[in-house]
């Protein structure tokens, strides 16, 4: 091991550019290959020192960097004295340390705080061709800590793969630890929740807009399952549908201009498209049986959605224009929930097998059909992060439902709400 | 992994003889690559105000003591011999009280989709509506809500 990092030192000293082909980072999913990084605490320059500071942001970078599958971490205690060097260039870095420890990427950084105002720099490095491969200087106050460690989790994904991490947006969920279902809202990590609505009645299941400046939800707040859309930085809300009956499941097209949502005005649910402010458009589905939960395609051309037309709940996609419809699901008696992935290739759905509900994922023509929860207990609502690489659901494994997040293949799977109060309706915003 | 080392170790070599000796210099200027992020100029989410609200008081089961509740199969809203016999009684009860209105709940288990099962209730509370009005309670006194579980 020691001869094949003295060796590799060598290289990387006499000749930068011919070990840069040998050594090519290349990322497709998760969990295919792991990089082994080296990841320091953040050093003081300046202003007050907080060991706070550099923890939390340690912390957040951590966390999010391991949930993305992609790294194997160099262990902080086998860390050489450049771990408390502050010098940010690669020529102050002291790459053949790294190396020795088994590194290929670094990240180091630093802070200053003066009173409450924070600057924080990251940078992360190829070890092997001793060059920096990004950085960033963070700007904000002490409390823009998380918020810093998660905007370079984002970047760091961005460098190495080309696809930039969902690690800055946020989850939209239903919670009633206030004692009534509301809506709330908190971070990728499960950290900072903040409850956005005050209907003290029941509010259903969240949808962000596609560009992530509104949350459509469902609320029984006028005594009717009614549609409401919330603007997330001014807090204005507004009810949009609100025919007799059902006004569930509302999801806005990809160019915003629709909204398809599940009324149940004619007597029976069904799914149409209304415009933003509530009119209708089109009826996309007529069956005897119940039809709901739709999900675009990415294109806006499809929806995925559940009917009970042949019997038991299965889910279907339609074309919006042709109302070509076919069954997608041909296992279980209950299939439901269907989310479309942000990438178009796949929709993960719940089935009931053995009395209890897991996560499934298959190709939209109905192929290749992967489980990727076993239980215990059920899991539900499988919403997608942006970047398609994260799957956000609800389960109940821990006693009451709790919000988890896991990769798309099912591993990683970790809570991020506490079991305490009951919390479910997950959905992952757009790129914040 | 072996013939990559090989591989390494040749080149090394090769550069050594060919005098090509130097120490690296860094490629990327790195200054270039390190743009600023202003944290503070990004919007955030505005929390709910917790101002009071008017709440309607909506009248409980155990209020409406005359009135019986009938349950369904898994995944269906037929109304089976017990759930009508049940209604039967509801509807003696509700000739016997006319100034009555009623209120159909549709509820189901929580678990699968919310959507459906919230379907799923407005269908069994239809079902219990129509049966009520087949025997003779007028549809006007009737109305239904789905609340899913």
């Amino acid at each position: 091991m020691l001869l094949r990092g003295f060796i590799v030192c060598l290289v990387c000293c006499a000749l930068p550019w011919s070990v840069m082909a040998a050594t090519d980072i290349e990322i497709s999913s998760p969990g295919e290959q792991s990089i082994p990084l080296a990841l320091t605490w953040l050093l003081p320059t300046q202003g007050t020192q907080s060991a706070k500071v550099a923890a939390e942001f340690n912390e957040v970078l951590d966390a999010d960097l391991d949930l993305s599958g992609l790294f194997r971490f160099v262990s902080q205690a086998a860390f050489l004295d450049d771990a408390k060097h502050i010098g940010l260039y690669s020529t102050q870095v002291n790459f053949p340390q790294w190396r020795m420890l088994g590194a290929e990427t670094l990240i180091k950084g630093t802070y200053s705080l003066d009173g409450e105002k924070l600057v924080v720099e990251a940078r992360l490095f190829d070890v092997v061709n001793r060059r920096l491969l990004t950085g960033r200087r963070y700007v904000g106050e002490r409390k823009d800590v998380r918020r810093m460690a998660h905007a370079f989790a984002d970047l760091v994904l961005k460098e190495l793969t080309g696809e930039e991490g969902p690690f800055s947006a946020r989850i939209a969920y239903i919670s009633n630890q206030s004692g009534d279902k509301e809506l709330w809202l908190m971070d990728v990590d499960g950290k900072r929740p903040l409850r956005l609505t005050n209907h003290r009645s029941i509010v259903l299941n969240p949808d962000f807009s596609p560009r992530g400046k509104e949350i459509l939800f469902t609320s029984y707040r006028a005594n009717n399952p009614d549609l409401y859309r919330k603007e997330i930085y001014s807090g204005k809300e507004a009810k949009i549908s609100y025919k007799q009956g059902l006004n569930v499941a509302g999801r806005m097209a990809p160019n915003e201009r629709e909204i398809a949502l599940t009324l149940s005005k004619d007597g029976n649910p069904e799914i149409y498209l209304i415009g933003t402010s509530g009119r209708v458009r089109k009826r996309v589905t007529n069956s005897w049986g119940i039809d709901s939960d739709p999900s675009w395609s990415p294109d806006g051309s499809q929806l995925a959605f559940i009917s009970n037309r042949q019997g038991n709940p299965h889910v279907f996609i339609t074309d919006i224009f042709s109302g070509k419809t076919e069954r997608l699901t041909r296992r279980g008696k209950y299939n439901a929930t269907p989310a479309w992935s942000p990438k178009g290739d796949r929709i993960a759905f719940t089935r009931q097998e053995g009395g209890r509900f897991d996560i499934y994922t298959v190709n939209t023509d109905g192929s290749d059909e992967r489980r990727l929860s076993f239980g215990p207990g059920n899991s539900e609502h499988p919403r997608w992060s942006p970047d398609g690489r994260f799957i956000i659901y609800s389960s109940d494994k821990a006693g009451n439902r709790a919000i988890y997040v896991m990769r798309a293949d099912g591993t990683g799977a970790r809570r991020l709400t506490n079991a305490k109060s009951d919390s479910r309706h997950p959905a992952w915003s757009p790129r914040w | 992994m072996k013939a990559t080392q090989m591989f390494k170790i040749a080149l090394v070599v090769l550069f050594l003889f060919g005098g090509l000796v130097g120490c690296a210099k860094p490629v990327t200027d790195d200054q270039t690559n390190v743009t600023q992020s202003d944290m503070s100029q990004q919007q955030d989410a505005k929390p709910a105000v917790d101002k009071p609200m008017h709440h309607d008081a909506v009248p409980s089961h155990d209020q409406m003591a005359g009135l019986k509740r009938i349950s369904f199969d898994f995944d269906q809203f037929t109304l089976s011999a017990a759930a009508r016999s049940i209604l039967g009684d509801n509807a003696k009860y509700l000739k016997a009280n006319s100034g009555v209105k009623a209120v159909i709940e549709g509820h189901c288990d929580e678990r699968g989709s919310d959507e459906y099962n919230l379907a799923l209730g407005e269908s069994r509370a239809i079902a219990a509506k129509n049966y009520l009005v087949s025997l003779g309670i007028s549809a006007k006194r009737l109305s239904v809500i789905s609340y899913g579980e």
